[in-house]
């Protein structure tokens, strides 16, 4: 065997292991919520995800009353056959037949307990994470006369909806206006567009909080304030310098002889964009509409200030910031909350790939 | 074709989009029609011109007083009904606390065909200031800290109650010291609304009384106490000071106490306006005297290794083990919503008042809480400010749990459980009361440096004079 062959099979061994150890690390956290998720509330903060693997632990078999047996524990004593004080049977003895003796308590209403080393799991599963998520959270009051009555919190159906009817067009905007200005700078040739262009990455380092207050008056102004379409053209101008930045890169990388050709052949700037610079820019607007709806579908802080925080116009993510209560409270339910919000994300994520990979792929083999 | 194929889907999904908008708008639509029919009713009987005696005997029975002639009876009258009054605040709309303010305001709409729009949200602190810059001010804004509340006070941008609310009804409403958290230069500019007690320690009970301890009345008792549950075997107090970004809340909750406890209220008060430095004597023995109980490892569960570190809603968990781990939580009432579910009051948990240091300074109490400020200046606006000024406005929170009504009229009736109506019995018991101070603080301190420096001396990495001096630097002059 020569040893280029064996270095060969080392280095993919390598190259597997390194990414198995990645995806490990990657998904684990992913895993703990997931299963933290379906776990019952006084669970998740006593114990960790971990414990519904099976694990050794230590159970009583047997309990001792130290006062019924006339035991002092500010002595050394002798409890089933094992002598100790009472600091160490606090920490637990371990009597010559493999089992444990420990003090559980303190020296005034404690109990000793002889413990046997058992296999076990705890799977004490729950769906109502979930069910308080989607369905909502409900409130207990005792009115003055005495009788209780549970309010009912919202459910997850309007935040979704609401969500949607702001990522979407708040996705599709932008990369129509995007696409029209990258195909203008890098195909056509007009007075000063280099410094446009310059202008538009130079957009890339502002940060959208500073425009907050001056946008927020003009809505005001405009009437708007408040509404979804503040909320589509806030969205559309934050991210309108990247958009049109990375489909510019892409567009002006097409190659130029194809569309010299379409131009010779006498077709109009906007037959050569609908017909030819669209189809062929598939993958850039698809990865670039993954970032877009994720960020949108993520943000918080624009939909806060558009919208206005009007419950009638929640999002999920605000959503999710009510439903750990104020302190938090509640934060168990994040686990389920998280997993609920992250499902459209990964159906558009998973529904653009194929383009994305199709589109990288195309071209790959023409000469 | 992919690209027809893309632009089918694009299509498809703006539609869709204008259809869900389209159903929001209906949904939006439908409260107000809902409201108009009990305003129509109630606008019928209102003439104008008629005697006081006239319009008493004509207004509408109402769950909660009014004070004669002000806007709320006009606006029971209905003079105002089919309007909307927007109220911001540092909650969600539709969390615990959402819910408990809709349930509060439930009687003012139905009285008076106004509509309260409740729209605020956890970034509360940045958004006002952004809201109120941009000149898109909410009507009515429900301040945590009357710190930041002093501040758009300061920048001209509240509306004084005392202009249309009389002394006379408040001090009827109010006792005196409550009066003050309002009061900004003399002048009083909002009011209080609800409160929560901050000095209770927090005791597993049936195993308390299993085990026989007994609730200390001073402050050396409660070392004594803390000292005898160690030598039982155990670790007397659960301690945990980790809150994200705010973590050291709850070491400048002790510092407050003790403040209240070693030294007057007068140098508790200059200390809060920043002219007792934090690096003076009282501060710093304030500081030492709740260091004593935190940093001996036999006394804190986990040791003061675990202080930092410990989330403070998970920190009381332990004292519910069975046998407990812990036996005293200090934390104010709402720490009861991070108690494991099925425990109840009374039965598994109980409370005591952390016992005064030096009993020269009485029996002091230290309450955090809410109060209501106005922005917008119209008479619905007004109506909703005098409803604030009845208990019955905070009854979602009396009959739900969590906090405690500020209004003097507050009965045991109104509470739904003994809890909150004991702490508040607690605070009217107090030689004196005062006001979380690292609220009233400049931000930059009370939320800032005082958290962050308090916690670095807690984990041990700089001494308690390295952190005053930072503090007192932080301080905006």
């Amino acid at each position: 065997m020569s040893s280029a062959k064996r270095r060969k099979r080392l280095g993919s061994l390598f190259v597997n292991g390194a990414l198995l150890i990645i995806i490990l690390i990657w998904t684990i956290p992913t895993l703990g919520i997931f299963i933290s998720s379906f776990r019952v509330r006084n669970d998740i903060t006593t114990s960790g995800w971990w414990s519904i693997l099976p694990h050794r632990e230590w159970q009583a078999t047997e309990t001792i009353d130290p006062r019924a047996e006339g035991l002092d524990p500010t002595e050394v004593m002798v409890i089933a056959g094992v002598t100790g004080t009472f600091e160490e049977f606090r920490n637990g003895v371990t009597s010559p037949d493999g089992k444990r003796i420990t003090w559980i308590g303190n020296r005034r209403i404690g109990m000793v307990e002889v413990q046997e080393q058992v296999w076990t799991v705890s799977w004490n599963f729950t769906l109502d994470n979930y069910r308080q998520v989607l369905g909502g959270q409900s409130f207990e009051f005792t009115r003055p006369d005495g009788t209780v009555e549970v309010v009912p919190g919202d459910n997850m159906t309007r935040a979704f909806l609401n969500s949607l009817a702001v990522t979407i067009p708040s996705t599709v905007i932008p990369i129509l206006i995007a696409a029209f200005a990258a195909y203008a700078f890098a195909w056509m040739s007009f007075p000063g567009r280099k410094w446009m262009f310059i202008l538009v990455v130079a957009m890339l380092v502002v940060p959208l909080q500073i425009a907050l207050v001056p946008l927020l008056r003009d809505y005001r102004a405009l009437q708007i304030n408040g509404t979804f379409l503040a909320i589509w053209l806030a969205h559309t101008g934050f991210g309108l310098a990247l958009a049109t930045y990375l489909l510019f890169n892409y567009i002006s990388t097409l190659p130029r002889e194809t569309l010299e050709s379409a131009f010779i052949d006498g077709a109009s700037h906007f037959t050569v964009f609908t017909r030819l610079v669209l189809p062929l820019s598939v993958p850039a607007l698809a990865s670039f509409a993954i970032f877009q709806f994720l960020w949108v579908w993520n943000d918080y802080l624009v939909a806060l200030i558009f919208l206005g925080g009007n419950p009638e116009f929640e999002l999920v993510t605000q959503r999710m910031a009510a439903i750990v209560g104020s302190r938090g409270s509640e934060w168990h339910l994040l686990t389920a909350g998280a997993f609920v919000s992250m499902v459209l994300p990964l159906a558009v994520f998973f529904g653009l790939q194929r383009y994305f990979v199709r589109g990288m792929m195309a071209g790959s083999v023409k000469g | 074709m992919k690209i027809q194929h893309i632009m089918r889907v694009l299509s498809v999904l703006l539609i869709l989009t204008l259809i869900i908008v389209a159903c929001g708008g209906q949904q939006e639509a439908t409260p107000v029609p809902a409201t108009a029919p009990p305003a129509a009713a109630t606008t019928a009987p209102q003439t104008g011109q008629e005697t006081a005696e006239e319009q008493a005997e004509e207004m509408p029975e109402v769950p909660f007083d009014y004070p004669a002639g002000g806007y709320l009876e006009r606006a029971i009258k209905g003079e105002f009904a089919g309007t909307t009054v927007t109220v911001d605040g540092a909650f969600e709309g539709n969390d615990v606390d959402g819910v408990k303010f809709s349930e509060s305001v439930k009687a003012f709409e139905e009285a008076t065909g106004i509509t309260v729009n409740y729209i605020g949200n956890k970034e509360f602190e940045g958004s006002i200031a952004i809201r109120v810059g941009a000149g898109d001010a909410p009507d009515i804004v429900d301040f945590p800290q009357p710190g930041l509340f002093a501040n758009f006070v300061r920048s001209g941008d509240v509306i004084p109650v005392t202009t249309f609310i009389s002394d006379e009804w408040l001090s009827q409403q109010y006792n005196d010291g409550w009066r003050e958290f309002n009061t900004v230069d003399g002048q009083e500019m909002g009011v209080m609304h609800r409160f929560s007690g901050k000095s209770l320690v927090w005791y597993p009970k049936a195993a308390w009384d299993a085990a026989g301890y007994e609730i200390p009345e001073t402050w050396e008792e409660l070392m004594a106490l803390t000292e005898e549950i160690a030598a039982d075997g155990d670790t007397a107090w659960c301690i945990g000071i980790e809150s994200g970004a705010a973590t050291g809340w709850v070491a400048t909750d002790w510092t407050e106490e003790m403040m209240l406890r070693t030294t007057s209220l007068e140098n508790y008060d200059a200390w809060v306006a920043g002219e007792l430095p934090f690096d003076s004597p009282e501060v710093k023995n304030a500081i030492e005297t709740w260091s004593e109980l935190w940093f001996n490892d036999d006394y804190v569960l986990g040791g003061r290794s675990s202080i930092v570190s410990t989330f403070f809603g998970d920190a009381p968990g332990p004292m519910f083990a069975d046998p407990p781990q812990c036996w005293l939580h200090k934390q104010a009432n709402f720490i009861t919503s991070f108690f494991p579910q099925g425990t109840e009051y009374g039965v598994d948990y109980d409370f005591f008042y952390l016992p005064p240091v030096d009993a020269a300074y009485g029996r002091p109490f230290l309450v955090a809480g809410d109060l209501m400020a106005m922005f917008n200046d119209r008479p619905e606006v007004r109506a909703l400010m005098e409803y604030f000024t009845t208990p019955q406005s905070v009854s979602g929170w009396m009959e739900g749990g969590g906090a405690i009504a500020a209004h003097k009229t507050a009965t045991r009736e109104m509470y739904g459980s003994d809890l909150d109506w004991g702490v508040s019995e607690l605070v009217n018991q107090a030689t004196s009361f005062r006001f979380d101070g690292s609220d009233l603080m400049p931000g930059e301190v009370g939320a800032g440096s005082f958290w962050e420096q308090i916690s670095s001396y807690v984990a041990g990495s700089i001494d308690l004079d390295t952190a005053m001096k930072a503090i007192d630097a932080s301080w905006p002059r």
